[in-house]
């Protein structure tokens, strides 16, 4: 009896390993590509990895004038000033869509859908035009505006749903308690969609951090991303220099995204308790 | 935890204050030079030509920017260009564009360019008609030649032992050898396109008349039979993803043969992505080929300091020392010029696969552009359905 | 909840106004061009003409995308239940490491990495060899619409999978709790209770990869930008090639009517959900 319980147990954590492992392989083995290019010196058939492992097209990306550094610093600037101003207008707008009486619901729904839903080039190309006319191309504030309102989508959907989902009787107690509108917001609603408006803002980053069309036409040459020149490289079939981009865009995505977490349980534990 | 969190914002906030104002400091001139094509093209003039420039002229910076490669880094060009001059832009922020040649046949045509080849004394030293002509648009003075690049087959000797001289004996080289040729069809980049337009010119009768004109949109019947018999060569080979694509196969040793863009094959070369033993060859009657020109925008801010850095990025030194011995590309100033200023050694290593003759004869023009456009809807409607 | 639509519409009106100005008004300009003959009069010309080109790869965008979005769900399904229901700690948090990582992978490197991961001779075929899975000759390159549904789904369910393991880490773990102790099975337990309640959030997720692979144009570009292939490398092509942005347009404008398709989904749930509040 115990003898066949224990094999029923091994046969459950073999199957959870083997699972394990192959989501680990479907994970990292891509991954895994990625990395030997950004090391491979040499690499042809019929060689099953790379022949020769160096740093050349890392000196090649850090040169001095290539300013991968400094793109990367503005994709980075760029992007939290895209997370905080698409939040500011995403957070009230969310809200209203989950719990106030709003005209047209539907329709506005849609609209902020329209960004992620069209094929960008054609439409950046008048964005650009516009952009010249009232002299917002080449500045910092011109490609924020151009990649919030396309990642405005992620974080309002998403935050109507985290709103919808706050338990509505929760606030009407509080409420009754005595507390203002303001306060009741502030302690009972907002803390309980907070995880919601957390992964929204991870995911506006990360929108942010990845894009060039837009940047290219509305921020080049005065403003340049570190998208821009992995775009470039991957598209021409430049292996080396589009993985050594891609790892260094992973850094800052997992930095905010680990910084974000961190806040995200503290806070709303502590906001609970009180 | 909430204090932490003011911390971050405020951080936020500041990283952006930074950005906003960290403008150009200093009292320079910043030349904006934009090209098309791969990324070796800005880190060539990030790194060799601006350094070079700025040295001779002090208080200037060359700044570079890529687009992508292919057509659809030129049209990116065409497009910020058309942008500033629809919105009556009255200085432009792209003083010297490196574009291919649909791109510069577009500007000419919608005014976007300075005609600047007669101000400057390295535009006496191209003759060759594509300084003159572009897929039929007269773009003559507007454009200086960076380089010229050609499509040729690259090929694997050890699979392809006697690789095929012309369409013909490809047709029926694909049958006792199929799915080793590879091509990317017509969507995936210009090498592609340039086998399907050579397949018409070998297989219409109509070579000439496709590069010179005149244009008749009666040809199209002509031109659809022709493309009937690549539907059928068509079964025999791979189709890649894009140009690169090809490149990306023949490094994985998936086909044996296909055609690509000579440049960008001596990169992947150069970048340790090509086995060495490849070759390339140039089929008969040819394969298109055309080069990637400077142009300066009609209202760029710095058109002086435009003119002189096109002058002096296709003097015969630079040409030479940069475009020849660093990038083994194809120079786009007249050869004599150039070869004098290097050495035999250096020079003969162009031509290690495909003879001067051979590139004469065999390298050739894009089709007009009326004739090019009807290829690629033939193609469509032909050869995809 | 009673309120005036006015305060609503106060709320929404900043990010309303961002999208208008800085997205559908370009969008409308481009939209016109799709309607205008080359004497400036109306035309559905360039429609005809998408439809006559193209609507082989329509129906092949809409496939990829289905199958696509059937696939992440499944698999954020799979994992989130697993996160949430499963009994064995550290598999969890392996599991939640792990799942992360193409989140940080933009689309563009997703397809530089499965171009080179899925080839004939690339390494997926090279491990399955050298483990004896399968026989050399048998490698085949899976760099046709399997390619593109493999990096859509690579890319998309972590994203989905994010968002609904945090709505379904949302629920009562109590009424989980008494289904368990009425004998429930955890199957029983996702597919009963914990997915009808963070159905919303699932939606959510999946129109908007839904939509998000319809517009993503390097996927289709460097895993098979060949015939028949995705509608987004159909607009580029007409653009580079042909500097035909009227074509161009009319093809968006028919991605467009597949997104909204995709939106229906959502939006009747939405329009539910606030009928009921």
């Amino acid at each position: 009896m115990t003898g066949s319980l224990a094999g029923v147990r091994w046969g459950d954590t073999l199957a959870r390993v083997v699972v394990i492992l192959l989501l680990a392989f479907a994970i990292f083995g891509p991954l895994a590509n990625l990395v030997l290019w950004a090391f491979a010196e040499r690499w042809y058939f019929p060689h099953k990895l790379p022949q020769e492992f160096g740093l050349t097209f890392w000196a090649r990306v850090f040169a001095p004038r290539g300013s991968a550094l400094a793109s990367l610093w503005t994709s980075v600037g760029i992007a939290c000033l895209t997370v905080l101003s698409t939040l500011a207008v995403a957070v009230p707008a969310g809200y209203a869509l989950a719990r106030l009486r709003l005209p047209a619901r539907t329709l506005i729904l849609l609209v902020f859908l329209l960004p992620q839903a069209v094929p960008n080039l054609p439409v950046y190309v008048n964005i650009a035009r516009v952009f010249y006319e009232i002299r917002l191309n080449g500045t910092i504030t011109g490609v924020v505006l151009v990649h919030a309102a396309h990642g405005l989508v992620l974080a309002v959907w998403i935050a109507s749903a985290a709103f919808a989902s706050v338990d509505a009787s929760l606030e009407e107690a509080a409420r009754n308690m005595g507390a203002s509108a303001w306060r009741c917001w502030t302690t009972v609603t907002l803390p309980l969609a907070l995880p919601g408006l957390i992964a929204s803002a991870i995911f506006v980053f990360l929108e942010s951090l990845d894009e060039f069309t837009g940047t290219y036409f509305v921020g080049v040459p005065d403003v340049t991303t570190l998208p821009l020149l992995m775009f470039n490289a991957s598209m021409g079939g430049n292996y080396q220099i589009a993985s050594i981009t891609a790892i260094l865009l992973l850094l800052p995505s997992i930095a905010f995204m680990l910084a974000v977490e961190r806040f995200l349980k503290a806070d709303v534990l502590a906001m609970i308790g009180r | 935890m909430r204090n932490a969190r003011i911390t971050l914002c405020a951080a936020l906030v500041a990283v952006g204050g930074a950005l906003g104002f960290a403008g150009p400091a200093a009292a320079q001139t910043t030349i904006n030079v934009v090209t098309a094509g791969d990324q070796n093209m800005v880190d060539y003039v990030n790194n060799f030509l601006g350094p070079r420039f700025e040295k001779q002229n002090p208080g200037v910076k060359v700044r570079a920017v890529g687009t992508g490669p292919g057509d659809a880094g030129s049209q990116k060009i065409y497009e910020k260009l058309s942008a500033q001059q629809k919105a009556g832009i009255a200085s432009w922020d792209t003083d010297v564009a490196v574009v291919h040649q649909r791109g510069a046949a577009t500007m000419v045509k919608e005014n976007l360019l300075a005609p600047y080849r007669n101000d400057v004394a390295a535009g006496r030293l191209v003759t060759r008609d594509t300084a003159r002509n572009a897929l039929g648009q007269n773009v003559d003075g507007y454009v200086i030649p960076m380089f010229h690049s050609q499509i040729a087959f690259a090929y694997n000797p050890a699979v392809v032992r006697q690789p095929p001289r012309s369409y013909s004996e490809l047709a029926e080289w694909v049958k006792k050898n199929p799915k080793q040729f590879g091509y990317n069809g017509v969507k995936g980049g210009m090498s592609g396109v340039g086998f399907v337009m050579g397949w018409v010119s070998a297989n219409s009768g109509m070579a000439d008349q496709l590069e010179k004109g005149p244009y008749d949109p009666a040809k199209k019947a002509v031109i659809d039979r022709s493309l009937a018999s690549l539907k059928e060569f068509n079964q025999y080979v791979v189709m890649t993803p894009g140009n690169a694509g090809t490149l990306d196969m023949l490094n994985r040793g998936e086909i044996a043969m296909g055609p690509v863009w000579v440049d960008m094959f001596y990169t992947w070369v150069a970048d340790g992505k090509m086995p060495p033993n490849i070759k390339l060859e140039l089929p008969r009657p040819g394969l298109p080929g055309q080069p990637m020109y400077y142009v300066v925008p009609a209202k760029a801010a710095n058109a002086q300091l435009a003119r002189r850095f096109v002058d002096f990025a296709a003097s015969p030194e630079i040409q030479a020392e940069g475009i020849v011995k660093q990038f083994n590309w194809y120079p786009g100033i007249d050869a004599q010029h150039v070869r004098s200023k290097m050495d035999e050694k250096s020079w003969n290593k162009l031509f290690t696969d495909i003879s001067p003759e051979a590139l004469a004869s065999y390298g050739r023009p894009f089709p007009l552009s009326e004739y090019f456009t009807d290829i690629l809807e033939g193609y469509e409607r032909v050869v995809l359905k | 909840m009673r309120s005036r639509p006015w305060a609503g519409l106060a709320l929404a009106a900043p990010a309303l106004a961002l999208v208008a100005i800085f997205f559908v008004g370009p969008l409308m300009m481009s939209a016109v061009l799709a309607f205008r003959g080359k004497d400036g009069g109306f035309t559905t010309e360039h429609f005809a003409k998408a439809f006559e080109l193209y609507s082989t790869d329509l129906l092949f965008s809409a496939v990829i995308v289905v199958v696509s979005t059937a696939a992440i769900g499944a698999v954020a399904i799979a994992i989130a239940g697993y996160l949430t229901l499963g009994e064995h700690p550290r598999t969890q948090a392996i599991l939640r490491w792990l799942y992360r990582w193409p989140l940080f992978i933009p689309f563009i490197v997703t397809a530089q990495v499965m171009r080179t991961f899925l080839a004939k001779n690339g390494m997926l075929n090279h491990v399955l060899i050298g483990g004896g899975l399968i026989d050399p000759l048998q490698a085949q390159s899976l760099l046709d619409w399997r390619g593109i549904v493999i990096a859509f789904v690579w890319k998309q369910a972590p994203f989905v999978t994010l968002l609904l393991a945090g709505a379904m880490a949302a629920i009562d773990r109590q009424h989980i709790e008494a289904a368990r102790n009425l004998g429930a099975g955890r199957l029983r337990v996702l597919f009963g209770i914990v997915l009808p309640q963070s159905r919303r959030t699932l939606l959510v997720g999946l129109v908007l990869s839904f939509v998000t692979m319809l517009s993503v144009l390097s996927v289709p570009m460097m895993i098979n930008p060949n015939s028949p292939t995705m509608l987004t490398v159909d607009i580029a092509y007409r653009i580079n090639s042909h500097g035909d942005y009227a074509v161009a347009n009319a093809l968006c404008l028919m991605s467009l009517v597949l997104a909204s398709f995709g939106a229906w989904f959502y939006l009747r749930e939405a329009a539910r959900k606030v009928e009921r509040t």
